[in-house]
């Protein structure tokens, strides 16, 4: 296994940090629940800024009333108690979110959680982190500094590089064909409906595991959410100029976690950095093929000893189990079924039955006990 | 050790938890212990109580479940899985009549092969101490002697 390696690291790290907290509280075990922790967070923030944000860019006239994108920000900054710490925890939450899901797809790679009967995890985790990343992005478009005029004008110069369909994408994402007021109210509903679209991703991410751990211990989430406190306090957010549509800007400050799309802009090609975009997300799709394993042999169900208690259709960790009616020659009223594409040949639920009515076809349990009953008395 | 006193201890244990390919001999025994025998599994959430009962009966002085440490499960679950069964707070649990002191878990990790024979040395002192077992002795079941934890105790 080419991750054999970077898994006994992982496992070596992990236990070191055991050692310190104990395993109750390793963030490590945890590590799925911590962007979750993080969404939350931004749903929250992002709830706030959204009352006193105001998506347009009038500056056709200069005067101390001016209201658009850039001095509604400038107000929730300056003006609003604590909403400089609001925009700050929002912005910075989202970069946290961004280094957690990273983690957790780095340790599901290292120790090998991401293939077979995970698939479904490891594919909607690869489409919620583009999404994710897509997301922030609008995000930088909304404050209108002269930051976000250039990142709006170099995604529609890249969009112009796609053949067919790439004009038509530019006036979905304009609003139109130029930078209006509509634009703004375009960029606020893309950032805000497809963080909410997140959730279904969530779901479908969640939908094959049985109980998902979706919180940590709440002194886990209690640091995290001073670690972000403490960043919002050290690094302090600072809009740029206010955009102004007659100028040029050229240069901008990169957030490493969301903007390294435009980084890659500068020095690409739009056709290459799209190839680039559309090869690295089809080799994170694929690297559950790359490997080969022998594929899983499924639990086997023994309809003849099924009571239909559905113990172990309730402690199976991927819902591989359902319960159905049982056949009329049945003295039971229930009985277990495989679905054999999302099982993992765990044995757990040879471990919850009672009733020797589930085996794993390559190791019975019937033959388990034998062995153990002759090595206790041999 | 086996010997007249004591049978033999089984070892349950999932074989992504502590590593013990190069410390079995053929008959899956421990090297370091031969009284010590050792049974593999995909995962400890497979492990029956019916196969620790099924030991206790033919004769076995105890049985040590050994699962990844708590958290870390490859399966997910099935490490939580087996302590709680062990410890009657899921279905199917361990007969009342099982003599606790004589079931033990640890939850390791692959590399931490030392720590394993360590814990297991110790368990197997305290069941010479208990003496020899006293298989299927219908009456309740003993509280666990001053300074033993029970299994979900046992932290690596």
């Amino acid at each position: 296994m080419y991750t054999k390696p970077l898994n006994e690291a992982t496992l070596k790290l992990e236990q070191g940090i055991n050692a310190l907290v104990s395993s109750k509280y390793n963030p490590f075990y945890y590590h799925g629940a911590l962007p979750q922790f993080y969404l939350w967070v931004l749903y929250l923030s992002g709830l706030l800024l959204f009352a006193y944000y105001i998506p347009t860019i009038d500056n056709a006239y200069d005067s101390d009333k001016l209201i658009n994108a850039w001095t509604s920000v400038d107000y929730i900054t300056n003006h609003i108690p604590f909403g400089a710490i609001i925009r700050g925890i929002h912005r910075y939450a989202g970069d946290a979110m961004v280094v957690t899901i990273l983690l957790h797809m780095l340790r599901v790679w290292f120790t090998d959680r991401y293939r077979q009967y995970r698939i479904v995890e490891w594919l909607s985790g690869v489409v919620l982190l583009a999404l994710v990343l897509f997301i922030g992005q609008t995000g930088y478009y909304l404050v209108w500094d002269d930051r976000s005029l250039l990142l709006t004008r170099m995604t529609c110069s890249a969009l112009d590089a796609i053949p067919l369909v790439g004009q038509g994408i530019k006036t979905w994402f304009l609003n139109g064909t130029e930078v209006t007021n509509y634009t703004m109210a375009n960029f606020l509903f893309i950032h805000i409906g497809l963080s909410f679209t997140l959730l279904f991703g969530l779901w479908i991410h969640y939908v094959r595991m049985t109980r998902p751990v979706l919180t940590p211990p709440p002194v886990i989430n209690y640091i995290l959410f001073a670690l972000l406190l403490l960043v919002v306090a050290w690094f302090p957010i600072e809009s740029g100029k206010m955009a102004d549509l007659n100028a040029q800007p050229t240069s901008f400050e990169v957030d490493w976690f969301f903007l390294w799309p435009y980084w890659l802009l500068t020095f690409m090609q739009p056709a290459i950095y799209w190839l680039a975009l559309a090869a690295g997300t089809v080799v994170l799709c694929l690297l559950p093929y790359f490997v080969r394993t022998k594929p899983v042999e499924p639990a086997e169900v023994l309809e003849k000893n099924c009571t239909g208690c559905s113990l172990c259709a309730r402690d199976c960790p991927y819902q591989a189990i359902v319960m159905v009616p049982a056949p009329v020659t049945s003295r039971f009223k229930l009985l277990a079924v495989v679905k054999p594409y999302r099982c993992s040949a765990c044995g757990v639920c040879v471990g919850a039955c009672a009733f020797d009515a589930i085996d794993l076809p390559n190791m019975l349990d019937s033959d388990i006990t034998a062995q153990i009953k002759s090595l206790a008395q041999g | 050790m086996a010997d007249a006193n004591n049978g033999k201890v089984i070892t349950l244990v999932c074989e992504r938890s502590v590593d013990l390919q190069d410390r079995i001999d053929e008959n899956g025994c421990l090297k370091e212990m031969p009284g010590v025998s050792v049974v593999k599994f995909p995962c400890s959430g497979m492990i029956q109580p019916l196969m620790v009962e099924a030991a206790l009966k033919a004769g076995a002085s105890g049985v040590i479940i050994c699962g990844c440490q708590i958290g870390d499960c490859y399966y997910r679950e099935g490490n939580k899985m087996i302590r709680d069964r062990i410890l009657g707070e899921r279905p199917p649990g361990l007969k009342k009549t099982v003599d606790r002191r004589r079931v033990v878990g640890f939850w390791l990790a692959k590399p931490q092969v030392a720590r394993f024979l360590s814990r297991a040395g110790e368990f197997v002192a305290q069941l010479q101490q208990l003496g020899p077992a006293e298989t299927a002795a219908p009456k309740p079941a003993p509280k666990p002697a001053a300074g033993e934890k029970p299994p979900a105790a046992e932290s690596p």
